[in-house]
């Protein structure tokens, strides 16, 4: 309970530092959305005309006034307003995340099948004629930028073939080539390090003990190397949400689907700040739940972590 | 997050070359171009792509295109204008009666027009709309429209009837009724603030157009449906009672090569900017290629004289005779984007012809930078004082193909020992430095409409004021003479007299070599051969009301 209570502590503290820091550097941008939206072509205005706007979106107020008033508004779950469309932030994501949390979701599971397809099918020693073919898929893989994945996939399997369809698509069709573009890059890290991890755990003394009492090699792998091989992948794949949240800006931008990526997108280009900063805590909020949640995964799936932990030596 | 950034041009490249290799050996089944015989055939769902998602729905913000596509179908205005011929013809107006000094002007309207959520478009309830576009709400948010000078205050004598009084002539008012900016709002959606006019609220935002919006994903998609009882389009276009479709699906598709190919594969019907270098794609597989004229202020450069360097004419006349505006266009762009021949296209009312004053003359570029003592110096780049001639153009982002233009006028100038570099910055940093004359010497920018105002717009100290004859820092004006001269324009009352003094506007902007004029912008739309009657209004946003899809 004290390690969860620790644990959930420092979850704030990130989620407060990382506010702090995206505030502070959003200031720090020269312009501001005020600027690039009403003093820009568009409208026109005349400088009396900008000076009213600005006085009512009150941009020029004390930097520590702003800042109180937003980190307020955060705790209260007011995000504010979008300063290039006056839409509410708090809509804005609502309305994108179960966009994105399917997209990325479905992404990171497949991703993980992928790679444990790539490591363990390359582990089998009936597929040796195989290992070397798939062992040489991951780091081919990683070089594939996502943007250009997406863009093949969307001229060859839609365009050309006509499988699937990219525009007004099903919700399921929808699906398809975005989850193909974002997992396969994503699967290529993950497989590296599982390979690494199944070759370490096989060259381990316990592995010679139970491969001398006569255990078939698939049952060694399958009951004793993957158990310890999947605990540094775990870890990755925490880690890999970075890239999961780059990968679905340019998934979501070339596939034309709704969703936290894309409004990130418009929002830099815009210099959107009240949107950036929600979009910022959001990304640091779903990196601190998902490290937790691994963290919390690892005393279930090695009971030695588990007594540990109950000492209250952290993890 | 904003590293992933500058791949999209290389994205957009390698899209590019995916897609020649791949449709050389798939050309669709479409048959020889698409032609308007034949009845229209009611019904269907128009998909239609948009390249960026739209910002607002207050029509006095409408000015980007992806706002005035949605606009344009959605809200019906005062006036009709004839994109043809720009001439003013009755639409909800009847007629109007114009005051000899034009600061008083007043309208009947036809009295059976309903908004969509049932109530009436009566007098009152335009008065409310202009007093809100003439004046502007600061509280809510919302400004006064670009298009309307002077507004003073509406009168409204009966149902059908309604008096506009300005402070003073305001001559361009009448085409300002029939422009996006003046699109007609129902009586509630007027009270709305900005916030109720942005996306994910846009189903409320109510009109009396021919389709409404009915569905929005933010950022996504949005849905328009016809309205069945709609009978009051302008009596002058060929089409009228409800539009022949049923829906038109709106995608934003940010993606070129995306929109692009969705286009060739059937998945879309209709889209919005094709690029240049997409264009004979488009045309060879058997799609039409639609590039109507904004026919405004031509996508130009403005030499800011109030810079150091460029507050010698010597240097501005030099920069203009440096660069061959012919090879910009013919390498960079195609036949749809005309040469400029003034600061205002040919297609706008008031052009005239300044050609000669932009003529390509390097060896006079040489004599004048000479002359100017900017002497040649070790790297090829000229000196003065041990200061090279260095200046600073913006990338226009959002027009088409601005950085590939600006790289070879670079290219250009070079020759004549002038080094340009090109500020490709965000938003942000962008909008900081083409306020400030020492950083952004040369103004990369275009603006549309088709009324004489435009120039006045683009160039006075009020508003956009692309030279940057106000100084924001101490509030100076640098050139009254142009300030004079534009101001003219906009409240000068009689027609005649009007004319005259665009026509001096352009020759003074030419004259003092104070803009190079480079193409006649055009919007370039791709559509199937599916889509009949595809129309534009005056500055080349779409109208979906007459058009129809075969089968």
């Amino acid at each position: 309970m004290r390690y969860l209570a620790r644990r959930t502590g420092q979850a704030v503290i990130v989620l407060l530092a990382a506010f702090t820091g995206a505030f502070l550097l959003l200031q720090a941008l020269p312009g501001d959305a005020i600027m690039i939206r009403y003093e820009n072509p568009e409208l026109g205005l005349s400088p009396q005309q900008i000076a009213e706007v600005r006085e009512r979106f009150g941009v020029d107020t004390p930097l520590p006034v702003q800042y109180v008033h937003t980190l307020l508004g955060f705790f209260a779950g007011d995000f504010g307003y979008s300063l290039q469309t006056g839409t509410p932030v708090r809509q804005l994501l609502g309305e994108a995340l179960p966009h994105t949390l399917t997209l990325g979701g479905i992404a990171l599971v497949v991703a993980v099948l992928l790679a444990g397809l790539i490591a363990f099918g390359s582990s089998l020693p009936r597929l040796r004629w195989l290992r070397d073919v798939l062992r040489s898929l991951p780091p081919l893989v990683v070089s594939i930028p996502t943007f250009w994945l997406g863009i093949m996939l969307v001229q060859v399997v839609s365009f050309q073939l006509g499988w699937v369809s990219v525009i007004a698509p099903g919700p399921v069709e929808g699906l398809i080539l975005p989850v193909i573009t974002l997992a396969v890059p994503l699967s290529a890290p993950l497989a590296q390090i599982l390979v690494r991890s199944i070759d370490d755990v096989s060259a381990q003394p316990f592995v010679a003990v139970v491969r001398a009492r006569g255990a078939s090699p698939a049952w060694i792998l399958g009951r004793n190397v993957a158990k310890n091989a999947i605990l540094p992948t775990l870890t990755m794949a925490g880690l890999l949400l970075g890239d999961l949240i780059g990968g679905a800006v340019l998934t979501e931008t070339v596939f034309g689907r709704p969703g936290i990526g894309r409004i990130t997108e418009q929002a830099v280009g815009l210099q959107d700040i009240p949107v950036l900063l929600a979009v910022v805590v959001l990304a640091a909020a779903s990196f601190v739940v998902v490290n937790l949640i691994v963290d919390l995964l690892y005393p279930v799936l090695d009971p030695r972590l588990a007594a540990r932990t109950r000492e209250g030596v952290p993890a | 997050m904003s590293s992933y950034l500058p791949l999209r041009p290389a994205a957009a490249t390698l899209a590019a070359l995916a897609l020649i290799t791949l449709t050389a050996c798939a050309a669709p089944a479409a048959g020889p171009g698409g032609s308007s015989s034949g009845e229209p055939v009611e019904g269907g769902t128009l998909v239609y792509l948009e390249h960026q998602a739209h910002t607002t729905l207050y029509p006095p913000s409408a000015g980007f295109y992806p706002n005035g596509g949605i606009v344009n179908n959605v809200l019906d205005r005062l006036v009709w204008q004839d994109p043809e011929t720009r001439e003013l013809k009755p639409w909800i107006a009847t007629d109007w009666e114009v005051n000899a000094d034009a600061t008083q002007y007043t309208f009947n309207l036809r009295d059976d027009v309903t908004f969509s959520d049932g109530t009436a478009l009566d007098a009152a309830v335009v008065a409310k709309n202009f007093d809100l576009y003439g004046l502007g709400d600061p509280d809510r948010g919302l400004t006064v429209s670009e298009a309307i000078n002077n507004y003073e205050r509406s009168e409204v004598i009966d149902d059908d009837t309604v008096v506009f009084h300005f402070s003073a002539p305001s001559p361009g008012f009448l085409q300002a009724t029939s422009t996006n900016n003046s699109g007609l709002l129902s009586a509630e959606t007027l009270d709305f603030t900005l916030e109720q006019f942005a996306p994910g609220n846009s189903a409320e935002v109510i009109g009396s157009g021919p389709f409404t919006i009915t569905e929005e994903t933010i950022g996504s998609t949005l849905t328009l449906t016809a309205r069945d009882d709609y009978d009051w389009a302008p009596p002058d276009r060929a089409h009228q009672g409800r539009a022949h479709l049923e829906a038109v699906k709106i995608t934003v598709t940010p993606e070129d090569s995306v929109r692009v190919g969705a286009l060739l594969s059937g998945q879309a019907d209709y889209v919005r900017y094709v690029e240049a270098q997409d264009e004979a794609q488009v045309e060879a597989a058997g799609f039409t290629v639609y590039a109507p004229q904004t026919g405004g202020v031509t996508n130009h450069l403005s030499l800011r004289p109030r810079g150091e360097i460029l507050s010698d004419i010597r240097v501005r006349q030099a920069i203009i005779a440096g660069v061959d505006r012919a090879e910009v266009v013919d390498t960079i762009y195609t036949e749809k984007y005309p040469l400029a021949t003034s600061i205002l296209a040919r297609t706008a009312p008031g052009y005239v012809d300044t050609d000669e004053a932009f003529g390509y003359d390097p060896q006079r570029a040489a004599t004048l930078l000479d002359e100017a003592g900017w002497a040649e110096g070790s790297d090829g780049i000229r000196q003065k004082n041990g200061r090279p001639l260095t200046l600073v153009v913006n990338e226009a982002a959002p027009q088409p193909r601005s950085f590939e233009a600006l790289t070879l006028i670079s290219q250009q100038l070079k020759k004549i020992g002038v080094d340009l570099k090109i500020l490709k910055a965000d938003a942000g940093s962008a909008a900081e430095a083409v306020r400030d004359v020492d950083q952004v010497q040369i103004y990369h920018s275009m603006v549309a409409r088709a009324d004489l105002d435009v120039i006045k717009s683009q160039f006075h100290s009020q508003n956009r004021n692309a030279l940057l004859n106000l100084d924001y820092g101490d509030g100076s004006i640098g050139d009254p003479q142009l300030e004079d001269l534009l101001q003219a324009v906009a409240s000068e009352a009689d027609p005649q007299a009007r004319l005259a003094d665009s026509a001096e506007a352009q020759r003074y902007l030419a004259d003092e070599a104070y803009v190079l004029p480079l193409f006649e912008e055009p919007q370039v739309y791709g559509a199937s051969d599916r889509v009949h009657g595809v129309t534009f209004e005056s500055v080349a946003r779409p109208s979906f009301y007459e058009i129809w899809l075969d089968d």
